[in-house]
């Protein structure tokens, strides 16, 4: 068991699929929302997150930076509502204001502080999947990448919140104010649905960096919308889609000595372009 | 460590000053036309047309890189409008797809250089956060055009580029090619996202574009105001952040710079007459 | 079987409610009464506030004063008893789901977490369907649907929660005319029942035929009581501000049918 976790491949494949994987999944039901930019605005946000609480705890990793992301993350939500609702700024300038300030305070700030962490600009965009088998933890008495640990646990989390709530999610995706009526407490669960992107991002950017995640969570639901007749069909061909891209982005990759990330991200494109196609071809006959 | 009269300074000084100016008034339209999203689009998709550009040139020259950005960035405006068009993909939807997809070619383009002998594409990676003591002498000079041509455009078909976004039905009524000026319009908006890459970097370009026109619309009474007022609005936060940032090593210029406009931003919002509108619906 | 009367209790009734839309009154000073087991409509020209009155009495907008009973209670805490059927406008509905599904959701309140619709659920949502006459169209998208026929889908995810009121913001609004004599067959059978249905409506032509209620507003309340005797001349040229003409009905010689001319 333990020579899985030994075999680099494996190991940065298997972390490639996890964040691609739950990335994908909060990524289709914000899309079918109509909120696909939302996935953009929090993970750029939560740097912030990183930054102040690494600036005021010295944490950088652990329980406390997922809660310091979760909060920035709704920060950026909060303030971006805040703004537009003011009526001085339309919503889209709003999002296009809030999150690259806080990414850009994040960003200053680890450039200040944080210089000899691991946590750096450019880490946290882009990543450096190829380094996670290093920083190994003990689990049940093996020695199991962090990154890959939290990333899976990560995934449990957004599975479980999904499935308790799916309902919920759906009834408040398609009509909130109905969902509203009925008592299904819409609101609530968009804020548990912005918490975990928000600590799915942090638990992602070790892997692929913030605007990677992003591709992950959009373009596979993308794809998936364009075939699927409901949203848990979304769901799951978007899963589905983003883990064989991150699977097979591994050895190409290598092959090419590419940036790992980036070809993983990249080949989500193959389940768009095929979607798109199938789609066409279909409006035609 | 003296800032004053040393020509590297005042070389990246007159570039802060010449970008800011040009991606600041552009973002009106931008802003106005709700286009701020899609700057963000250019702006990523840039990274993979700055690197394609380097590739082809075989040397690190702005125009072959900025022209690139351009070729990429509205390649990627393309995709987003299929999608949307063609596809009924929600417009959200399409550009974070063309976003994401953008910048992932970026990196991987990006990486494929780095690897490669030479030292000629170490530069590169400061297309991510801009760096201000990259500019160079020559760079003045394509700037210098690109200012002038785009502002002087802007500047002689005024009237029809405010009829087209304020009401484009009745510009259409009015016999105006409507069609002609969003084209034009877009088109310079990646002109505005473009030129500002090498300073501010593919990430955090877009904010440059948005936060001053922004700040400007505070105040303005009239578009022709709060372009120059966006304008100058965005040359002072350039200005401001290329210095910060040349004066402290380790700190990129992009983030500095943003950090400056949107301060400015929230400034003008928390300061700014009431417009008296009733809330964003 | 209940006989719908002015002894059965107000399920909906406001008191002095003023309701601000930063901009002046939207509703100012209204005090309705609708009597239970009426099929009655809030009629009155656009922007009067009969949308405003909707939402308060749903617990959706905060009064500037007065306060809106529904069920005889605080609409917060029996608004999920009412069956709302709001207007189309209100969803996107370039939203991945069949039909089925949308009316399943009038049934979501009653599970937990991790509790799913089951069978039971999805054979009433079908019930639901063929009652207004859209079974056959159960698995289609509802993006795919016209607009009669998604008003249709809003009417069977009220009527799968059995409510005791209805609530509709214009429900006819540009419908086809086999939707509207679906739907109005479908709230005509509900009242057979003895529920209560309250509807926003848009046309004063057909009101007479639908409703036997009515309330006019416009940002005042003009009149309230039953049809035949509220809706006067004086009372509509109140309401809409403009000439009313009396005319006969070329279809219904001998009876006599007003229509508004608002200017």
């Amino acid at each position: 068991m333990q020579a899985l976790f030994d075999d680099v491949g494996l190991v940065i494949a298997l972390t490639g699929v996890l964040a691609a994987a739950s990335a994908a999944l909060l990524g289709s039901v914000l899309v079918v929302r109509g909120q696909a930019m939302l996935t953009d605005a929090v993970s750029h946000g939560v740097v912030f997150g990183i930054a102040a609480t690494y600036l005021l705890t010295g944490a950088v990793s652990g329980p406390v930076q997922l809660l310091g992301a979760a909060a920035a993350g709704v920060l950026t939500v909060v303030l971006t509502q805040w703004l537009a609702a003011s009526g001085r700024v339309r919503r889209d300038a709003a999002t296009g204001l809030v999150f690259p300030a806080l990414f850009a305070a994040g960003v200053v700030i680890l450039s200040l502080f944080a210089r000899d962490v691991h946590v750096d600009a450019h880490t946290v965009l882009l990543g450096e999947i190829g380094f996670v088998w290093l920083d190994q933890v003990p689990f049940l008495g093996l020695e199991v990448p962090r990154s890959t640990l939290v990333l899976a646990g990560v995934l449990l989390l957004d599975a479980a919140y999904v499935l308790a709530f799916w309902d919920r999610l759906v009834a408040s995706s398609f009509d909130p104010l109905h969902a509203k009526l009925r008592g299904l407490r819409p609101g609530g669960v968009s804020l548990g649905l912005l918490v975990l992107m928000a600590v799915t991002a942090v638990a992602a950017l070790d892997a692929v960096g913030v605007v990677l995640f992003v591709a992950f969570a959009i373009v596979p639901a993308v794809a998936a919308r364009l075939l699927a007749g409901s949203m848990g069909g979304v769901a799951v061909m978007a899963v589905a889609a983003a883990s064989a891209a991150a699977v097979a982005g591994y050895p190409l990759a290598v092959a090419l000595d590419v940036s790992i990330g980036g070809t993983m991200a990249l080949l989500t494109a193959v389940p768009l372009a095929a979607a798109a196609a199938w789609r066409l071809a279909r409006a035609r006959s | 460590m003296p800032l004053e009269l040393d020509p590297t300074v005042v070389t990246v000084a007159a570039g802060a000053v010449l970008l800011g100016l040009t991606s600041g008034a552009l973002g009106t339209f931008a802003v106005l036309r709700r286009q701020s999203l899609l700057g963000d689009v250019m702006s990523h998709a840039a990274l993979p047309g700055v690197v394609g550009g380097y590739l082809v040139a075989g040397t690190r020259t702005l125009p072959a890189m900025l022209a690139g950005a351009l070729v990429t960035g509205l390649a990627a405006a393309a995709l987003a409008w299929t999608l949307h068009r063609r596809l009924r993909v929600k417009s959200e939807a399409a550009l974070g797809a063309a976003l994401g997809l953008g910048f992932a070619l970026g990196v991987v383009l990006l990486s494929y250089v780095q690897r490669q002998p030479g030292a000629g594409s170490a530069g590169l990676e400061t297309f991510l956060f801009g760096q201000a003591a990259a500019t160079l002498r020559s760079d003045l000079v394509v700037l210098m055009v690109v200012a002038a041509l785009c502002l002087g455009a802007v500047t002689i078909f005024f009237g029809e580029l405010e009829l087209a976004t304020f009401d484009p039905t009745y510009a259409r009524a009015r016999g105006h090619s409507v069609e002609l000026y969003d084209a034009a319009l877009t088109g310079l908006l990646a002109v505005a996202v473009v030129i500002g890459l090498q300073l501010v970097g593919v990430v955090l370009m877009s904010a440059l574009v948005v936060a001053p026109a922004v700040a400007a619309r505070q105040f303005a009474r009239s578009l022709r105001g709060m372009f120059w007022l966006a304008g100058g609005t965005g040359a002072a936060c350039a200005l401001t952040g290329a210095l910060v940032s040349a004066a402290s090593p380790g700190l990129a210029t992009g983030p500095v710079v943003v950090l400056v406009a949107s301060v400015v931003a929230g400034l003008a919002l928390l300061v700014g007459p009431e417009r008296g509108r009733s809330a964003e619906a | 079987m209940v006989t719908p009367g002015a002894d059965l209790a107000p399920l909906v009734a406001t008191d002095r409610l003023t309701v601000d839309y930063g901009e002046g009154p939207a509703l100012r000073d209204v005090t309705l009464t609708v009597p239970g087991g009426v099929m009655g409509a809030v009629v009155g020209p656009n922007g009067a506030g009969k949308s405003t009155l909707l939402k308060s009495v749903l617990g959706l907008l905060t009064p500037r004063s007065g306060r809106a009973l529904l069920l005889g209670d605080s609409p917060h805490r029996t608004r999920h008893r009412v069956g709302y059927v709001p207007q189309r406008s209100s969803v996107d509905w370039d939203f991945p789901a069949d039909a089925q599904t949308v009316v399943t959701m009038g049934l979501y309140r009653g599970l937990g977490p991790f509790r799913r619709p089951g069978r039971r659920e999805r054979e009433r949502a079908m019930q639901a369907l063929e009652t207004v006459g859209m079974g056959h169209l159960a698995k289609r998208q509802i993006g795919r649907l016209s607009g009669g026929q998604q008003q249709r889908v809003f009417l069977a995810r009220a009527l799968v929660q059995d409510p005791e009121l209805y609530l509709l913001d214009e429900p006819l609004a540009g419908v086809d005319a086999a939707s509207e004599a679906a739907i109005i067959a479908v709230l005509r059978s509900e009242r057979e029942r003895g529920k209560t249905v309250l509807a926003v409506h848009h046309d004063l032509v057909s009101l007479g035929d639908y409703f036997d209620w009515v309330a006019l507003v416009n940002v005042t309340l003009r009149a309230q009581g039953p049809t035949a005797t509220t809706l006067s001349e004086e009372a509509l040229a109140d309401t809409y501000g403009g000439r009313v003409v009396l005319a006969a009905r070329p279809d219904r010689p001998g009876v006599r049918e007003e229509a508004a001319v608002a200017t």
